[in-house]
């Protein structure tokens, strides 16, 4: 029968392994998710113009819905970051002491640099389609109150229709970001030192791989339930909901200073 | 104050006609709407109200003719400048379209704070003066589906107010609500145009017509049919169209043709 031994974890170097394994997965994630978040509000906009704007958008969408992250990952990191001037690729190759968190993860580095870029991308096209399934929600009567109020496209799009399509979206762009989280695993292909990559170190110095693959789960669980709530936590409310209404309690409490 | 029929032309229609597709929607409207005037627009459905005060501030493009709002063509004006006509001109609508994720107070303070600039403190100041003079001082936190169609088409008529517009335009505002409540509208609407602001209102609301129109237009298959004050039009209508209209609005199970 099949006996666990811890041992080989908690140990040095394995522990150190796998701390900065941990580090490197939040960090890729927590860089990955403003960035996509950015190109998918962008890709959205772009999808409701007209001509070339819309055609090119949604040809950028098929291609990196339709195409293996992992491939697409190989591609930036080999084609995409070679064709980056030289001057770019120098400064990344500096040393960095600046961009170092503890315990000693580099986060000016080709590896980490491509991860976050190419996580980005990926996750922008599904979350640029779930934005447009939210603006698609919001009644068309509105998109007219606002322009004739005078509202330009561009803040018809910021203040009446994105609130609501992130409001309406929520659920399902948590969901794209938890699959970025988890997906950041394919980063190790490209050498980039996150939870999968450590637990294969750790596999290939000691032969502990069920442990060390056990442990690496457990850990994207943990990441993956606290993120979630976090980001429901912190989402757009519900008009009228509990947290909200504390909010706007408070605002008038303060006569609206807060604003 | 200046009598209406002497006041300045502040819109202006100069055979005006609009196609959808194969539909046309307006034929040659010809129609000058003085400074502080109440116009009421009425005729059957599918005769091109909603789309004649639609091309007012370009919520539609005009097929033919030409607008004039204060002397300048409405078609020529782009970009910045049609939004800049757009400010100056409320549009209230038959739905009130008011933002679902906005309180009644940010629903009229948005365009204060992100098109006028005001700071957030002015322009809140600014809404609940308007939430008080549309009878929803108590109402500022609620949001859109917490308020009552007539409640929301009152506060949609404060954000129509909010950026001090010279013209009202009101696309059947009384249409979507249930009746007991659009007595509250009409009595808002009662108050705004007796304050001097031009107004131009599609509505089957004869009563209101009768009270505070001027003057009121009966448009037709995308013509106007006839013109007249609310006294002539009521008592002497000239045309057999008009006085069917009428007949029928006043005892919808009554009919003429039939």
């Amino acid at each position: 029968m099949f006996v666990f031994d811890w041992g080989g974890l908690y140990h040095q170097p394995a522990l150190g392994w796998l701390t900065a394994g941990v580090v490197t997965t939040l960090a890729v994630t927590v860089a990955a998710v403003p960035l996509a978040s950015i190109l998918a509000v962008v890709i959205a906009a772009l999808r409701l113009e007209r001509g070339l704007l819309r055609w090119s958008a949604i040809a950028v969408i098929e291609l990196f819905r339709n195409t293996p992250l992992l491939v697409q990952l190989l591609f930036w990191y080999f084609a995409g970051f070679a064709a980056l001037p030289r001057s770019w690729k120098r400064w990344i190759a500096d040393s960095h002491p600046w961009a170092v968190l503890p315990p000693g993860v580099p986060l000016v580095t080709p590896e980490f640099l491509v991860a976050v870029w190419g996580l980005a991308v990926f996750t922008a096209v599904f979350l640029a389609e779930e934005i447009r399934t939210g603006l698609s929600a919001v009644p068309a009567g509105q998109i007219e109150a606002a322009r004739a109020q005078g509202f330009s496209r561009i803040d018809v799009l910021r203040f009446v229709l994105l609130p609501q399509a992130f409001l309406n979206a929520w659920q399902p762009l948590v969901g794209q970001f938890l699959n970025l989280m988890k997906l950041s695993s394919l980063a190790s292909s490209i050498g980039l030192g996150e939870i999968t990559y450590q637990a294969r170190t750790i596999e290939s110095y000691n032969a502990h791989a069920v442990e060390a693959f056990a442990v690496g789960t457990v850990l994207y669980l943990i990441i993956g339930l606290a993120m979630g709530r976090l980001l429901i936590w912190l989402g757009p409310q519900r008009p009228g909901s509990r947290r909200r209404a504390a909010a706007e309690a408070h605002l008038v409490e303060t006569g609206g200073d807060a604003l | 104050m200046v009598p209406v029929e002497n006041a300045a032309p502040k819109i202006e229609f100069r055979g005006v006609a609009k196609r959808h597709g194969a539909v046309q929607a307006i034929r040659g409207v010809d129609l000058t709407i003085r400074s502080g005037e109440v116009v009421v627009i009425c005729g059957p459905s599918g005769s091109g109200k909603s789309t004649l005060i639609r091309l007012i501030n370009g919520l539609e493009t005009i097929s033919d003719g030409e607008i004039l709002v204060d002397g300048a063509l409405v078609s020529s004006l782009r970009g910045k400048a049609l939004r800049s006509l757009r400010t100056r001109i409320g549009f209230v609508f038959q739905q009130f379209n008011l933002y679902a994720h906005l309180t009644a107070e940010e629903n009229v303070s948005l365009a204060l704070r992100r098109i006028t600039g005001l700071t957030p403190a002015a322009a809140r100041d600014r809404a609940l003066g308007l939430l008080d003079r549309v009878g929803l001082a108590d109402k500022p936190a609620s949001f859109p589906h917490q308020l009552s169609g007539g409640q929301q088409q009152r506060v949609a008529i404060a954000r129509a107010l909010a950026m001090n517009p010279d013209i009202l335009l009101f696309d059947e505002p009384t249409s979507a609500l249930d009746p007991e409540m659009i007595g509250e509208v009409l009595g808002v609407m009662r108050e705004v145009a007796r304050s001097g602001i031009t107004m131009i209102v599609v509505t089957h609301e004869m009563g209101f017509a009768r009270q505070l129109a001027d003057r009121i237009v009966f448009l037709d298959e995308g013509r106007v049919l006839e013109e007249a004050s609310p006294e002539q039009f009521f008592s002497a209508p000239v045309h057999e169209r008009t006085r069917r209209f009428l007949s029928q609005i006043r005892s919808p199970l009554h009919t003429t043709d039939g």
